[in-house]
């Protein structure tokens, strides 16, 4: 029942598959793209973890069907690092910062923290702690990760690193 | 957890849309933004055998002034709303319920249209609809019709639209003269839907007194709900002498379905709201007197 | 960054070194289960009971098996009589168990039992299937509440006689009666904590590849100790190890539910030599929320004897907790340790305790980090209750009470043997680090201005690295390649807490190389020997031992052969830099390369009695029974008495884990483990309604903390060395013990003025609005 041929440009790259209608875009990119860094911490909306960028904005891909991404270009943590692997000023800063432990949730805060940063360079502490509000980490407690985006907008209003 | 199957339909005008919806009957939905809808399907609490997918029909998509009302169209973006110098400067009211709505993730996809007739009672656009007496476009291969927000919600996730309709747009009364406009709400954690929370907007008339005010209170019952007695004892009265936690207290008295789980008792709800309709009445009425 | 130490090599222990696992975690190059995708996989989901308790009349698979892509139904008929063995290496083939049947049989006993197994070519197409599975259900009563359940008619176990699994005790509460008859101040209350649960952002997750032909099975396991998984199953299918090879790269969080095998496991490893392919199950987040285990759920009646002072004299706890249908491990041991410990850091002359663990028919019992920590808990929420009612400042309660250096070692009344603790310096480190008079001042001046500020403290002492049984040992192997390179295998079962990390710091420090040239492999069984993985807080001190011992081997080897190349005594011999020189002139030295290469390609060039190659394999038994880890945490709050809103202003840990070996290692698990215990006052509720229905079955429902209710956490550090290797200690499981009763406690301070004696959790807004209700009367 409902399949469709979608296309969707992801990191850059035509990806052109014939889905079922209900396959979300999160097991898109997982299993049809074979792009396993989004990952699945709910498959309801809540934890952030399948954030990817869709057009540049950042959006749940469990809360998206992989035909409704077509046409799109999508960003996902596999396109956030340069092509040689030379990570990305934020994913540089969670590294530095201890930004992340069993790694289950980072590549949804990178890509969420990249779209964030894009729009608002240089927030408050508070603006950075809600926007991190939509992803949940079971294990940092988030210091590592309030560290690293302090360490990216600092670096951003010249100051030095912590 | 990953939903049933279900046939896909991506009209491209709102008249294929209400053809389709006409056609498919009881078993197709409006599909819009996606972040209320997907939940439930991925959890498999809803079933439908055809999604009518509204994401891509221009109609549905734009904000503009249209006399003395803002129309948003169904499907713009809650990010689009939140960003939209317009709504800031016409509708005041709606933009400052947005940053409440989720987070900015779920913003991005999120549509206007679907929170109003997914009619959550603890969302903040319906009740910023029916505190500012929005009125709904609503279109079916039958014709269109407007909807007014106070005859719109009509039951937990219910509203008055018929299966084989589509809500094209709403359009918010734009407030003029010495106005003030302010969102309270608490919940669990930001970004949570509220425990309870209200959108006031105040009126003045040239000498500090109340010209109209409108309060929607937000999660209070299982639709958006008016404060429209409390509203009315304010008419006509001087804003200095109005006692905010009054005007809380007032506000919740008459409910009758204030709602009780986990999270909080009904009691509990009944004291928060009126805390939140006093925090934003003074913050409302000083913006109404001070500009 | 690094630190230099005498000999002028680099040292890296103590240094924060940034992650070996971080560039393919950050980069999403990371292999969690659900990453692993072999050809013809085959994906599985459970049929789950949606009665508490109910008589399985007849399942009925016919529609599901019609489905095209489908390709079993399992129930118990199918799978349960394959059971060989199962037990858990931790308690042993003649522990007390309770019954473990794969699906349930005859009857469900909780909301999420599982039924019946589906196996299809897609989770969703299993999913379509599990809508057809007809099952016919006889509903039964259940136990719901298990302060109850003693009494109760029904009984959850049929088999067991009780809903009583087990009890246990100390001295008889007679023993202390005179104390307490004599005591100038009694203080007792209730103190109960609601469930709330680990919650790894990864769910349960395993895949299993069988070869028909060879007998081998690889599993691919989100699991805390990938041997024990092979044990078990090679134990459950009666298979011998050799054909099980487990492998766990990458885990996403396990907080102690990924410790030990369970039903639904069992299930998938049974039913993996019935399919046709490799088969897959990934827990969604509603089965990890109604099925992966419930803990914390418990509550005890406390009490202390104080003299004219606020001496303590004795204290006695009766401590009662739930353990749900199928509690995973026996729960009843692991009671006794809330008994052994609530006398805390402190002088207690006298204590006892007895303690109940209870069959409900709720999800089973499961460990979480600290599984004990409701002795924490309930002690330090009675002395502050004890202080307000003695009119002693809280602080000062515990200055009068808690154990001196000079004191140590202290055998505890129930006979705990602490040592190489600092419970009064971390204490007195923490209140420095907040200014505590200046708090109070501050907290005065709010209070007449209609604010509610609040502080609370909490003091803990903890056994980490268990140095008995199982978990007593850990081996190592290390390899020094021809280049010079060095490879570090040991079991692992890191679910984040950087254990590889930690291992490529020790070894390039026992071994003097560059840590960059060291790399390890970990959670592979086929190529580690076996440890007890990541529990019990001993990864740190259990993986120094077997870098220690193995690196003595491989040092002494590299030096003789240094020697003999450079003509020098091997005492004269120093490695540094991954070079072998003469002391006191580097210049003559060889590199690790080189040496490696005479090692392996020039056998005859060693030294008479060497072995050729550079690899060495030893393992580590534990030098002590436990490393004793203590801490302080301090926190400050305001209470919005309109919302009933908790904001946390400071937090601040002072902590003793002994030398660090990365601080920002230690320093991220404290953190981690305070924010789950945030979470558990302020946030997180595993809840059933009355019927026995879990009421919490989403992340909508069950509230983590995020990052906008979490405050910045200050770290103080106190270094008392543990008699183990590198004076290391245990620091995994300290946070999510210390700062629950630390946050009730300031809470409850703030909420002082009102009257209000808190004695239950959580500390929702609905909760704190209703303390303050009943006392405003
Ligand atoms: C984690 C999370 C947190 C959230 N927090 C909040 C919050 O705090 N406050 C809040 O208000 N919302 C919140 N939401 C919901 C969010 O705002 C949704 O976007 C919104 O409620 C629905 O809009 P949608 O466009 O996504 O609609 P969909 O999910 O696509 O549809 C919702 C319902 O509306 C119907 N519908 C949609 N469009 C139309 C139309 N044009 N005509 C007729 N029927 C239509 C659909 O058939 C469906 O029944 C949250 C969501 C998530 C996942
Ligand atoms: S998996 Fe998409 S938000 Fe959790
Ligand atoms: S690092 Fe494990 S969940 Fe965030």
């Amino acid at each position: 029942m409902g399949e469709t041929t979608v296309n969707v440009t992801v990191n850059g790259r035509s990806c052109e598959a014939v889905v079922e209608a209900r396959l979300t875009l999160a097991d898109f990119l997982r299993e049809t793209c074979h792009l396993t860094g989004t990952h699945l911490g709910c498959e309801h909306g809540v934890c952030g973890a399948c954030t990817v960028l869709v057009d540049g904005a950042a959006v749940r891909s469990c809360l998206m069907f992989a035909v409704q991404a077509g046409g799109t270009e999508v960003t996902t943590i596999e396109g956030i690092a340069a092509p040689d692997g030379e990570l990305s000023t934020v994913q540089a800063a969670f590294r530095d910062c201890h930004g992340l432990q069993c790694g289950y949730c980072t590549p949804g805060f990178i890509v969420s923290v990249t779209a964030f940063l894009e729009d608002n360079p240089s927030p408050t502490d508070q603006e950075i702690r809600e926007a991190l509000s939509g992803n949940l980490c079971r294990c940092t407690g988030y210091q590592g990760i309030l560290n690293a985006v302090h360490q990216v907008t600092g670096a951003a209003r010249g100051e030095e690193p912590a | 957890m990953k939903p049933a199957p279900f046939e896909y339909h991506a009209p491209t005008t709102i008249a294929d849309a209400a053809g389709l919806l006409a056609d498919l009957g009881d078993g197709a939905k409006v599909l819009a933004g996606g972040q209320s809808l997907i939940p439930m399907l991925a959890l498999r609490l809803a079933v439908f055998d055809h999604l009518v997918d509204v994401g891509r029909i221009a109609e549905l998509h734009g904000i503009e002034r249209r006399g003395d009302a803002l129309w948003v169209g169904a499907g713009t973006t809650e990010a689009a709303v939140g960003a939209s110098v317009e709504v800031a400067s016409s509708v005041p009211l709606l933009a400052k319920a947005t940053p409440f709505v989720g987070h900015f993730q779920i913003r991005n996809r999120g549509t206007l249209g679907g929170s109003i007739a997914h009619a959550d009672p603890a969302a903040e656009y319906p009740a910023v609809a029916l505190a500012l007496d929005a009125s709904m476009d609503v279109v079916s291969s039958r014709g269109s019709r407007t909807i007014a927000a106070r005859d719109f919600f009509d039951g937990l996730w219910s509203t008055s639209m018929e299966t084989d309709e589509l809500l094209a747009g709403v359009s918010f009364p734009i407030w003029g003269g010495r106005c003030g406009f302010a969102v309270e709400e608490f919940a669990r954690r930001y970004g949570d839907f509220a425990l309870a929370g209200v959108a006031v907007a105040i009126e003045l008339d040239g000498d500090d007194r109340v010209r109209r005010s409108a309060l929607g209170l937000i999660g209070m019952g299982s639709t958006p709900e008016r404060a429209v007695t409390t509203e009315a004892q304010l008419a006509g009265q001087p804003v200095t002498e109005v006692d905010a936690e009054e005007v809380g207290r007032s506000a919740v008295a008459g409910l009758e379905a204030v709602p009780s789980d986990l999270h909080g008792s009904a009691d509990y709800r009944r004291q928060l709201g009126a805390a939140m309709v006093a925090r934003a009445w003074r913050t409302a009425s000083a913006e109404a007197r001070h500009g | 960054m690094t630190v230099p130490t005498a000999e002028g090599s680099t040292r890296y222990a103590g240094a924060r070194i940034n992650r070996v696992e971080d560039a393919r975690l950050l980069s999403g190059r990371g292999t969690f289960v659900d990453d692993v995708s072999l050809p013809g996989m085959l994906h599985a989901c459970f049929v789950r009971s949606p009665l508490p308790r109910a008589t399985i009349r007849s399942i009925d698979t016919k529609a599901a098996l019609a489905m095209p892509g489908v390709h079993a139904v399992f129930t118990a008929a199918d799978l349960n009589p394959d059971v060989n063995e199962q037990w858990h290496t931790s308690v042993g083939p003649e522990g007390p168990e309770t019954p473990r049947p794969p699906l349930a049989e005859g009857e469900v006993r909780f909301v999420g039992d599982a039924v019946a197994l589906v196996v299809a070519e897609s989770r969703y197409l299993a999913e379509d299937a599990v809508d057809l599975v007809e099952v016919d259900y006889d509903p039964l009563p259940a136990v719901v509440d298990y302060t109850t359940a003693e009494q109760a008619a029904t009984l959850v176990h049929e088999s067991h006689g009780s809903n009583l699994i087990g009890q246990m005790s100390g001295l008889p509460a007679s023993a202390l009666q005179e104390v307490f008859d004599s005591a100038a101040h009694v203080v007792g209350e209730t103190i109960y904590q609601q469930a709330y649960v680990p919650v790894p952002m990864e769910g349960r997750a395993l895949a299993v590849d069988y070869s028909a032909p060879t007998g081998e099975l690889t599993i691919y396991s989100a699991t805390q100790a990938p041997h024990e998984v092979r044990l078990f199953c090679s134990r459950l299918l009666g298979v011998p190890e050799q054909k099980v090879r487990v492998i766990a790269r990458d885990t996403g969080g396990g907080f102690g539910q990924k410790i030990m095998v369970q039903r639904d496991e069992m299930c998938i490893m049974l039913a993996a030599r019935k399919v046709p392919g490799p088969l897959k199950w990934i827990e969604d987040r509603r089965e990890n929320l109604i099925a992966a285990g419930q803990s914390r759920h418990e509550h005890a009646a406390v009490k202390m004897a104080f003299d004219a002072e606020g001496t303590i004299q004795a204290a006695q706890i009766d401590f009662v907790s739930d353990c749900g249908a199928y509690p995973t491990p026996w729960p009843v041991s692991t009671s006794s340790v809330v008994g052994a410990l609530f006398p805390g850091p402190y002088r207690v002359p006298r204590a006892s305790f007895t303690t109940k663990t209870m069959y409900t028919n709720t999800v089973g019992r499961t460990a979480y980090r600290g599984p004990w920590q409701f002795e924490t808990l309930a002690r330090e929420m009675l002395l502050d209750i004890a202080a307000r009612q003695m009119g002693i400042d809280p602080m000062e309660l515990r200055r009068r009470n808690l154990l001196r250096r000079d004191e140590l070692p202290y055998t505890n009344a129930n006979g705990m043997p602490f040592d190489h603790i600092s419970p009064m310096e971390t204490f007195e480190q923490a209140l420095d680090m907040l200014d505590y008079p200046a708090f109070r001042k501050e907290q005065a001046e709010a209070r007449a201005a209609g604010r509610y500020l609040g502080v609370g403290i909490s003091n803990y002492v903890e056994p980490s690295s268990p140095g008995f049984g199982y978990y007593a040992t850990e081996a190592a192997t290390i390899r020094v390649e021809p280049s010079g390179k060095v490879n570090v295998y040991i079991a692992g079962g890191s679910t984040g807490n950087s254990i590889e990390t930690t291992v490529v710091q020790l070894a390039a420090d026992a071994l003097g190389v560059d840590i960059e040239d060291v790399a390890t492999i970990q959670g592979d069984t086929a190529v580690t020997g076996f440890g007890a993985g990541a529990a019990g807080s001993r990864s740190a001190s259990m993986t120094a031992g077997a870098i220690r011992e193995t690196a003595a081997i491989l040092r002494e080897r590299i030096k003789a052969i240094a020697a003999h190349k450079l003509e020098a005594a091997p005492e004269d011999i120093e490695l540094g830099n991954s070079r072998a020189s003469v002391r006191g002139t580097p210049t003559i030295g060889m590199s690790l390369g080189e040496l490696a290469r005479a090692a392996y390609f020039d056998p005859y060039s060693l030294p008479p009695g060497v072995p050729a190659g550079l690899e060495a394999s030893a393992r580590y038994t534990a030098d002590t029974r436990f490393v004793w880890v203590n801490a302080t945490h301090l926190c400050t709050c305001e209470v919005d008495v309109a919302t009933g809103a908790v904001k946390l202003l400071r937090f601040i840990v002072s902590e003793d884990c002994g030398p660090m070996i990365n601080p920002n290692v230690v320093e991220g698990q404290i953190a981690g483990g305070v924010v789950q215990g945030i979470g558990g006052v302020l946030y997180e509720h595993l809840a059933y309604d009355e019927d026995g229905n879990p009421i919490t079955t989403t992340f909508m429902d069950y509230l983590l903390p995020t990052a906008t209710e979490v405050p910045v956490i200050e770290y103080g550090h106190i270094e008392t060395p543990s008699p183990g290797p590198g004076g290391y200690k245990g620091v995994g499981e300290g946070g999510a013990i210390g700062a629950p009763p630390a946050v009730v406690n300031a809470v409850a301070d703030a909420l002082a003025p009102f009257g209000v004696t808190v004695t239950r959790l959580p500390l929702g807004p609905t909760q704190i609005h209703a303390l303050i209700a009943g006392n405003r009367g």
